[in-house]
């Protein structure tokens, strides 16, 4: 199993964001968490990232436990993990090529092995032709397809995609979606949270609904979707 | 490219973005310094007024009419022996009628109708270490010397001495206490202006967490960053309180503080500015 959580709680203040979380995640699947705005999805990611430790229970991510990981130790496990936010998270003064080769240089990767890997990507991604480009010259779905070849540049194990076309039209959020089943039926392990389930066709992954900080299973959003 | 040539390319890349707020905090910085810089000025100046006063603190012995000059070398020999004195200088009879003269020529006349047998008594001018000087210590110094056989009377001043010791202790005090205020709240304006602007970038730092970067290369940028910002800061600051200084000059005499204290001065910067970006980054990182 690539991540585990068990009996997972955790609040923010008196705010309960978590609670009694028990999920597996196994290596290759494409799993979209859905639920309103505050129901937790973001945390839950948070979680797996270890940007957030639970206040109790135990998250396991590739061998890595919330409760013996050191914190010199964070950024090896973030290295297996790639993340992408609605906000896309790009560094403005930097090109389309140095934000996507950054997790690569971070951890003192060949010159060349990074003009390779990054060269390859953004050719994969349909970017090649804005490689010198800086974000702020780039429109919404080329910004957040830059933000997926950095998550994918140093190979992670998981993929984590927060709320990813939350700021893009129907038409770019599309491609973005297709872009992650591609990337998932290459062996990536895709997580995606999302306000809008639908945008992930049926069968194509896992389904789960999170309601104020609580999994209430598969099922949900089909019958939210059959009441309205 | 190695971890270490990635982290020098940060350094580069934090060093050259966002000139305008880079400005902006060195002037903050160089400003809280030139507030400091002015008291340092005031206070080396002042040092050196009170170090005047202190050496004045002495005391002089009058010798008995009938010592000759080679037992009144002898005698200051003796007292110069004693803890706690810094100097002991022969004046003879001659030197004393030069020296009233020259001090009081109004009631020179007063040696003129003494007549030509009259001379002044020879004296002893003593200077005592001031670190070591109070009250109680004078006038122990004050007995012992008065019981050496030749010497007629011991004077100090007696009326102005523990004003004068007490004002230059009070003074003293009153400028280190106002000192730590000083660099403390300097340190703050520093720590505070600098933390700021790398917490400004905490978006760059929220990326390189979730990259994988090690903590020393998402710190060291900053690190580099405050001290530098630190030492321009605060050398900038010394640059315009030392042309404030020379354009005073003529109005108002004073001397600008030394090399050692304006290298204080640049550490502080540096060590204020390292803190404050160390805490931004920090803050930011976990």
């Amino acid at each position: 199993m690539l991540v585990t959580m068990t009996g997972v709680r955790l609040s923010y203040g008196r705010w309960p964001a978590l609670d009694k979380i028990d999920m597996e995640i196994k290596q290759g699947e494409f799993l979209v968490i859905s639920g309103p705005s505050g129901a937790g999805k973001t945390t839950l990611l948070r979680l797996i990232w270890m940007g957030d430790r639970p206040d109790s229970g135990l998250v396991e991510v590739s061998g890595f436990r919330s409760d013996r990981i050191r914190r010199s130790e964070l950024p090896q496990l973030r290295r297996k993990i790639g993340i992408v936010f609605q906000d896309f998270r790009l560094l403005h003064t930097r090109t389309v090529f140095d934000n996507v080769a950054l997790p690569l240089q971070v951890t003192g990767t060949g010159k060349r092995t990074v003009q390779k890997r990054v060269i390859s990507l953004l050719a994969r991604m349909g970017l090649s032709h804005r490689r010198n480009a800086f974000p702020h010259e780039l429109s919404g779905g080329e910004q957040q397809r830059v933000a997926i070849a950095r998550a994918m540049v140093a190979h992670p194990v998981i993929l984590l995609a927060d709320e990813p076309t939350g700021n893009l039209d129907p038409e770019v959020s599309r491609e973005v979606v297709e872009l992650l089943l591609e990337i998932n039926r290459g062996g990536t392990t895709v997580v995606m949270a999302t306000h809008d389930p639908r945008q992930v066709p049926a069968g194509k992954g896992r389904f789960l609904f999170l309601d104020k900080g609580v999994l209430r299973g598969a099922d949900r959003w089909t019958e939210l979707d059959s009441e309205t | 490219m190695s971890l270490f040539q990635s982290a020098t390319r940060e350094v580069a890349i934090n060093l050259t973005s966002r000139p305008g707020a880079r400005l902006v905090t060195l002037l903050m910085v160089a400003l809280a310094f030139i507030v400091f810089d002015t008291f340092l000025i005031i206070s080396w100046n002042l040092q050196g007024i009170m170090d005047r006063e202190e050496n004045l603190v002495g005391m002089e012995v009058f010798l008995q009419r009938d010592i000759s000059q080679a037992q009144g070398l002898v005698i200051g020999d003796n007292i110069s022996s004693m803890p706690d004195v810094k100097s002991v200088y022969y004046v003879s009879p001659q030197e004393a009628e030069a020296l009233f003269r020259a001090e009081l020529p109004g009631r020179a006349d007063l040696l003129d109708v003494m007549g030509n047998d009259f001379r002044l008594p020879a004296s002893l001018q003593i200077v005592f270490e001031p670190e070591t000087m109070n009250q109680g210590r004078i006038t122990e110094l004050s007995r012992q010397i008065g019981s050496i056989a030749g010497v007629d009377d011991a004077v100090y001043g007696e009326d102005y001495l523990p004003g004068l010791l007490k004002t230059v202790t009070t003074i003293r005090r009153l400028v280190i206490l106002l000192g730590i205020v000083l660099v403390s709240s300097i340190s703050m304006v520093v720590f505070y202006t600098v933390r700021l602007s790398v917490v400004r970038r905490s978006l760059t730092v929220d990326i390189m967490r979730t990259v994988g970067a090690p903590w020393w290369f998402i710190r060291i940028p900053f690190v580099i960053e405050g001290v530098f910002m630190g030492v321009i800061g605060s050398a900038g600051g010394l640059a315009i309180s030392a042309i404030l200084s020379k354009v005073l000059a003529g109005a108002v005499t004073h001397r600008f503080m030394p090399l050692s204290w304006m290298t204080l001065v640049i550490l502080l910067g540096a060590i204020t500015g390292t803190v404050g970006a160390l805490a931004g980054s920090y803050e930011k990182e976990r």
